[in-house]
């Protein structure tokens, strides 16, 4: 790939802006998203942005490096400042601390994983399951999860630090799904990981979203991105290029030439 | 991405300039309201003021001397007050006019207590032996990083400080080192002050610098770049306590006399407080931070040992001083984390200000 | 024989009173990178309280040693919200100076309110008893610092490892942010790592003032920076690390006491931390730090 991050590519998608995503007909998504911005100092990292999720869609965020899609999920989730509204199912949670925002029930598995190295595979998952501790259900939860990643079974007592991407990859997400979320955001799941693991946990992916959890994915893998997602919407420097529903961007003549990993 | 201001390098007010130029220049600017308070001081203040601000003097070449290797290679350093210690002390030794010599340390090894030099030489000899000192610190601990480091100044310090209250043949112990030739007044003082405003800045500003500053950030980078990150911690290292000696030649060779007391913890921790204060990044910083605190403190001091205002005697209140000194850097820390001074130059911002009002 | 046996005994108890001050510096280093220089503070108002409640009538040991520890505990959490909380995601050099100034006020302000001279606080001398077993003369109070500084690091340990807040800990101290995403709340974990250094420094604070029988503004500094050192000896950041780094500088110290010859006892300082330096180069990271190469990913 002569342009890997695709940028050059979006440039073609540079016409006149389209009219902002239609609303979904729904008005109280998931999570709605209203004008975001996001500054870092003298720099917009994110420009105005409106995004809708409703409840049990996947929702994939599609850009290359340096779109803003990583400084979105992080004033999603609270942990760096923003001006703009963000509501998680009806309720304003603009105010709110990263901790309460996940303590009512939105999650995110960070960008590189980030897996507690020196803790192992079950404290990990423990930790994940910290604001459901006092609920009684916390070992069949794990249950669960070990089943849904078996490997993750037999790695329980190792440290996580010596798991490979991929085994990180299925453990950050179990840890995430121990909180019991109804808003999961994955922020580059397939970052750093060979094509086989990739199409491995995007199966994973699809399971979740069979048991009817919201997702937002963030991804610079076009393809499978939105061979998973309902609609997408694609960033380029900090705003909303394009949106619309996967299968028609997957049609998308212009867009064919950006996949990246998938081909 | 578009940014409306260049944090990273300073802009170049004249890009014609040769850096070399451009830096001393810089330097200067930055002096210039040490002169101005210098040469008010002189004119106007009287005498045991004068002797008050010689002292801020030599903290102020001492802070500078730190900033050349904390600001830029990024390391705690507790070490710099034993170059301090060892320039004044060797001057002390050497040229120090026999009879009193005799008084101090008549059993001197090496024949010392025989010898007189000449001031200046036994300056260049004292600033000598304070770069062999640093050439072998030097070459531990340029070799390692971060906290490590930083403890081994530390072992540095109190090695020093046990040495000079121990070996009492040479360096008298705890007790004052007097007799020693007043030779330097604060028009010195102020013109050292300059020249190491000057020389730091320079280094900073230099190719070493610059890449000592940016491997500080990232070791691993800087050495796919092929920086060599040991010689230039060294580099910094030297020149860090070759300014310091200087500041302790100064401080003997006016006050007349050292005290092995004076090279340890209160000194390091006062100009550790003055630098980060100020901004560790910048010379401006270490200026500012020495003003700042100096200025402070002797004012409170003078509160301290009940002062009368308007008419109304206070009470004597020891300890106010340090209360206020601590009050000032915790305050100061939570306002400025980066210190007052932040990444640019007095000259660097002046120049921007110019050129946001020139567009204006 | 006996005179090594005394010398070991020694040895063990300037090693734990450094590991119980070395863990106390290690904890909050651990979770937000403060090296906290006014950790000497909490231990001298510890004592300065017991020397209040004495002056207020107060006889019992147990008193003396409960409020020890309670203060310590409640002017670590003091430090932290009021001094540290601003300061939290700031460099180190930042927290470090923030640290020092803190020190800096407490010692004035106990200089100034109270006084610069030492006060007699005799009520914890029972603590320190001569007894005999068979030949060897043993002084209760070290026996009792090394039973307190083993049960306290078991407990420690135990916390850390079974507790969910003790797994919040030792996660902070490799990953902030993502602790946050968890759920967990920032101050709950930098509250507690501070809480426990407050009670580790109460509990030194004890040992002091049973050995001492009097306080001053400056009874926790010359500890603290022993602890420090320790704390990087064994490799910073890491508890196991503190507790190991703070034996050894207790046995350090001990065998240059024993080995040097009086007349040069003033140079045992500068001996130690020569030793100290040396050990540095030869192990940067530490006796039990990890040497992580530039590049590696975590482990």
């Amino acid at each position: 790939m002569s342009d890997p991050s695709g940028a050059a590519s979006f440039a073609a998608l540079d016409q006149p802006l389209p009219d902002p995503p239609a609303l979904l007909t729904h008005r109280t998504g998931m999570l709605v998203v209203e004008n975001l911005v996001v500054r870092y100092g003298p720099i917009t990292a994110v420009r105005g942005v409106s995004i809708e999720v409703g409840a049990g869609e996947t929702v994939a965020l599609l850009g290359p490096n340096g779109a803003g899609k990583t400084s979105i999920v992080s004033a999603v989730i609270g942990l760096v400042p923003s001006t703009g509204r963000v509501s998680f199912d009806g309720r304003d949670v603009s105010g709110l601390s990263p901790e309460e925002r996940v303590r009512a029930a939105m999650t995110v598995v960070p960008e590189g994983r980030r897996v507690f190295a020196n803790l192992t595979v079950a404290e990990n998952l423990r930790l994940g399951g910290f604001v459901r501790r006092r609920e009684r259900d916390q070992d069949a939860e794990r249950d669960r999860y070990l089943a849904m990643f078996p490997v993750l079974r037999e790695r329980l007592d190792q440290l996580a630090g010596t798991l490979s991407g991929g085994e990180q990859q299925m453990l950050a997400i179990a840890r995430a799904m121990m909180s019991k979320p109804r808003l999961l955001i994955l922020d580059e799941p397939s970052l750093g990981l060979a094509p086989r693991i990739v199409a491995r946990i995007f199966e994973h992916i699809v399971e979740l979203k069979k048991s009817g959890i919201t997702i937002v994915l963030v991804e610079q893998n076009m393809m499978q991105a939105l061979a998973v997602a309902d609609r997408a919407y694609v960033l380029s420097t900090g705003s909303i290029r394009h949106a619309g529903p996967a299968a028609e961007l997957r049609a998308d003549p212009r867009l064919a030439d950006l996949a990246i990993g998938g081909h | 991405m578009t940014t409306s201001q260049s944090s990273a390098a300073p802009a170049p007010t004249d890009r014609s300039m040769p850096p070399l130029l451009r830096s001393v220049l810089g330097g200067l600017v930055v002096a210039v309201p040490v002169v101005v308070i210098g040469v008010l001081i002189l004119w106007l203040a009287p005498p045991y003021q004068v002797r008050i601000a010689f002292a801020g003097y030599v903290n102020l070449v001492i802070v500078v001397g730190l900033q050349i290797f904390m600001g830029n290679a990024n390391i705690g350093n507790f070490g710099h007050s034993a170059f301090v210690g060892v320039g004044a002390y060797f001057v002390a030794i050497l040229a120090t006019p026999l009879a009193a010599k005799k008084l101090s340390i008549p059993n001197a090894p090496f024949g010392l207590s025989q010898v007189v030099l000449d001031p200046i030489v036994a300056a260049v000899v004292a600033l000598g032996i304070v770069g062999v000192l640093a050439l072998l610190t030097g070459f531990i601990i340029s070799r390692l990083s971060g906290i490590a480091a930083s403890i081994v100044t530390l072992s540095l310090l109190i090695i020093s400080h046990g040495v000079f209250i121990n070996y009492t043949d040479l360096f008298k112990g705890a007790q004052a080192f007097f007799g020693i030739p007043v030779v330097i007044g604060l028009p010195t003082a102020i013109a050292v002050a300059v020249a190491a405003i000057v020389v730091a800045r320079v280094f900073r500003d230099s190719q070493d610098g610059v890449q000592l500053r940016a491997s500080a950030d990232d070791v691993l980078a800087a050495r796919a770049f092929g920086v060599n990150v040991v010689r230039l911690r060294f580099k910094a290292w030297v020149l860090s306590a070759l300014v310091c000696g200087s500041a302790g030649i100064m401080y003997a060779y006016f006050m007349g006399a050292v005290i092995a007391r004076a090279f340890f913890f209160q000194q390091v921790f006062l100009t550790l407080a003055m630098l980060i204060l100020g901004g560790m990044r910048t010379v401006s910083g270490a200026v500012v931070g020495c003003a700042i605190l100096s200025i402070g403190l002797e004012a409170i001091r003078s509160l301290e040992s009940g002062a009368t205002i308007m008419g109304v005697q206070l009470p004597e209140m020891l300890g106010l001083s340090g209360l206020s000194l601590g009050a000032v850097i915790v305050l100061g820390m939570a306002f400025r984390p980066n210190g007052i001074m932040g990444r640019l130059e007095l000259d660097e911002l002046a120049a921007g200000w110019l050129r946001r009002l020139r567009r204006s | 024989m006996d005179y090594a046996i005394q010398q070991i005994v020694n040895a063990l108890a300037f090693g734990s009173e450094y590991a119980l001050l070395a863990l106390g510096l290690a904890l909050v280093f651990s979770i937000m990178g403060l090296v906290n220089f006014a950790h000497g503070e909490i231990i001298a108002v510890a004592g300065y309280s017991v020397f209040f409640a004495v002056a207020l009538g107060l006889q019992s040991v147990l008193g003396a040693v409960t409020i020890a520890i309670v203060m310590g505990i409640v002017t670590a959490l003091v430090f932290e919200r009021v001094a540290f909380r601003p300061v939290r995601y700031a460099p180190t050099t930042t927290g470090l100076l923030t640290a020092f100034g803190v020190s800096i006020v407490v010692q004035n302000m106990l200089t100034l309110f109270v006084s610069p001279k030492a006060r007699a606080v005799p009520v914890l001398g029972p603590l320190n008893q001569t007894f005999f077993i068979g030949p060897y003369a043993v002084s209760s109070l070290q026996l009792l610092e090394l039973a307190v500084t083993i049960v306290a690091i078991v407990a420690l340990v135990l916390f850390l490892n079974r507790s969910l807040l003790g797994l919040a800990i030792r996660a902070a101290a490799r990953d902030f942010s993502t602790v946050r995403l968890m759920g967990v709340k920032a101050n709950r974990v930098i509250a507690t790592g501070f809480a426990l250094s407050g009670f580790l420094a109460g509990v030194v604070s004890v040992f002091i003032l049973a050995r001492r029988g009097s306080v001053e503004p400056d009874f926790g500094s010359a500890p603290v920076i022993k602890a420090f050192v320790a704390c990087v000896l064994g490799g910073f950041g890491s508890l196991a690390g503190a507790a190991v780094g703070g034996m050894v500088l207790g046995f350090l110290d001990v065998a240059i006491l024993v080995a040097l010859p009086q007349k040069f006892g003033g140079l045992r300082d500068a001996l130690t931390y020569f030793l100290v330096g040396v050990v540095l180069f030869w192990r940067p990271q530490g006796l039990l730090g990890r040497t992580v190469e530039l590049g590696d990913k975590e482990v």
